[in-house]
């Protein structure tokens, strides 16, 4: 029953779930909605729980075994109570203010606040970090060492001086080029992958909808 | 060890060194590269431009900070050309962490409008001229709910007022008064506003993305099922182009800053240096391979 119980389940709402999109009937339409708006949305909010309950689970035991970093462990687990609280009971910025106070003087800290001056920065500094690697990745690998990799590389100088206003000063159709090779041969390259994928994708949905493919449900063997 | 050998092996960070002074400099003494419009932001420009009045321009910030060098430009060239239209703008967020970016855009372009307004009609309210509805998941509930009522999907916008109280909200009901939605993403969350909301309600979709992965949407773009699309920095500065030459040509002269536009001559300097280490790399490659065969 353990595992049938899941199996019913999966089967009931994945044949329902595609159902749903084929029959306009209003019952058909009605439990559709409820599935979509109640249904979905009470999962989503157990996934939450599950979410903050893992990365604590996680973090605390790093910071009991005294594992490496722990101590960042205690940033991690700080930071994500500080935020909720701010975020919930704290107001949007100076303009909204919340039930708690979040400004002292001139300094606030609210969950706009703290969002572009914390947030934003850590993201956008870790994204962009992305640049110094692809460059340096660039230099050592990217060898014309036979025709496909000369192909890859020619492709790669006309898109990348395509993708900057000097292309068109440089060479006038450079742009159409790139734009060409994007819309022509990069096409006709990814169609052939998404129909693939595509039909992977249905192929894998029936077998887990129809409980073949039992590997979601875990346990191992 | 020769010169070509010593380039071979050189230190990864003499190459970190000169691209963050090639990304640095032009954004500390700038130089102004007019930006060469391309067919998808013309096609998705022109499609904002030439929408029925009633139709609502909505932009769905699915973006995360990770990407906003590249995406925020996009958003704030978008509600520019929304509110500059006097077109209804509904903004909503696919992840929770795009909310701030949403919020720090609609105040942004909100308070430029509105310093400049001479009269009510010129301003831009929220609740009657946009509306923010916020964030909430699933993802699929929000797709296929908007298309029956959208009122459902947010009972309360993002400053939690009910939306059903505001006077946009009557004419913003469902898919059927959107003239186009705008998925800004770095990811594939395009696709399933594709998936989702297109193939049941019909919706007219676009989408703005990081440049990276710009190859992948091209298969929907030629489709038509987006009617434009914006790739990266260079998309969101065509953009800002177009903009500017339709405001100038309204005889609204603003100056706005165009950041995308200012970015552009980073962008060219640094693609310039990863092609030119490129070239160094394998003539430094080719001219040791000869050396070593007997």
């Amino acid at each position: 029953m353990k595992r049938r119980l899941p199996l019913l389940i999966v089967l009931a709402t994945g044949v329902f779930g595609a159902l749903a999109f084929f029959v306009p009937h209003a019952a058909v339409r009605d439990v559709d909605l409820t599935m979509r708006n109640d249904v979905l949305r009470i999962i989503a909010a157990f996934g939450l729980i599950l979410g903050v309950g893992s990365i604590l689970r996680h973090h605390l035991t790093k910071i009991q075994r005294r594992a490496e970093h722990w101590g960042y462990s205690w940033v991690t687990i700080i930071m994500l109570f500080a935020s909720a609280v701010v975020g919930l009971f704290g107001g949007i910025d100076p303009r909204t203010p919340g039930v708690l106070p979040t400004r002292i003087g001139s300094f606030s800290f609210h969950i706009q606040t703290l969002y572009t001056s914390v947030m934003v920065p850590l993201a956008a500094t870790m994204f962009s970090m992305l640049a110094f690697y692809m460059a340096s990745a660039a230099y050592r690998a990217f060898r014309a060492r036979n025709l496909e990799a000369t192909l890859l590389l020619i492709a790669a100088f006309v898109l990348m001086l395509g993708a900057v206003p000097l292309g068109s000063l440089l060479v006038r159709p450079l742009p159409d080029f790139a734009e060409w090779i994007l819309t022509v041969p990069n096409t006709a390259a990814k169609r052939g992958i998404l129909f693939g994928v595509g039909l992977g994708t249905i192929a894998t949905s029936l077998k887990i909808i129809l409980g073949i493919e039992r590997g979601w449900l875990g346990g191992g063997s | 060890m020769s010169i070509w050998d010593r380039l071979q092996a050189v230190d990864r960070r003499w190459v970190y060194l000169v691209i963050w002074v090639v990304v640095a400099l032009p954004l500390i003494f700038p130089f102004r590269i007019r930006p060469v419009t391309s067919p998808p932001v013309e096609k998705l420009f022109d499609h904002v431009d030439s929408m029925p009045e009633d139709k609502a321009l909505v932009l769905s910030v699915d973006f995360t900070p990770d990407t906003q060098a590249e995406l925020f430009p996009m958003l704030v060239a978008l509600l520019r050309h929304g509110f500059a239209d006097g077109r209804r703008v509904g903004v909503l967020a696919m992840q929770v962490q795009g909310l701030g970016l949403a919020e720090e855009a609609l105040t942004q372009v909100a308070h430029e409008f509105n310093s400049r307004a001479k009269s009510h009609d010129d301003s831009v309210v929220n609740g009657e001229d946009y509306v923010f509805w916020g964030w909430t998941t699933p993802e699929v509930t929000v797709m296929l709910g908007m298309g029956e009522r959208i009122t459902n999907v947010f009972p309360v916008d993002y400053y939690g007022t009910k939306t059903a109280e505001l006077s946009i909200m009557n004419h913003l009901r469902n898919y059927d008064d959107i003239g186009l939605l705008v998925s800004i993403a770095g990811s594939a969350i395009p696709l399933s506003w594709i998936n989702y909301a297109q193939t049941q309600f019909g919706v007219r979709l676009a989408c703005g993305i990081t440049a990276v992965s710009a190859a992948d949407f091209y298969p929907y773009l030629n489709s038509g099922q987006f009617v434009g699309m914006l790739s990266g920095m260079k998309g969101a500065a065509e953009y800002e182009e177009l903009l500017d030459a339709k405001l100038l040509r309204r005889g609204t002269e603003w100056s706005l800053r165009r950041r995308a536009t200012e970015a552009m001559s980073s962008q060219t300097t640094a693609h310039l240096a990863i092609m030119a280490f490129i070239v160094l790399g394998n003539i430094a490659f080719f001219i040791t391979r000869a050396k070593r065969k007997p």
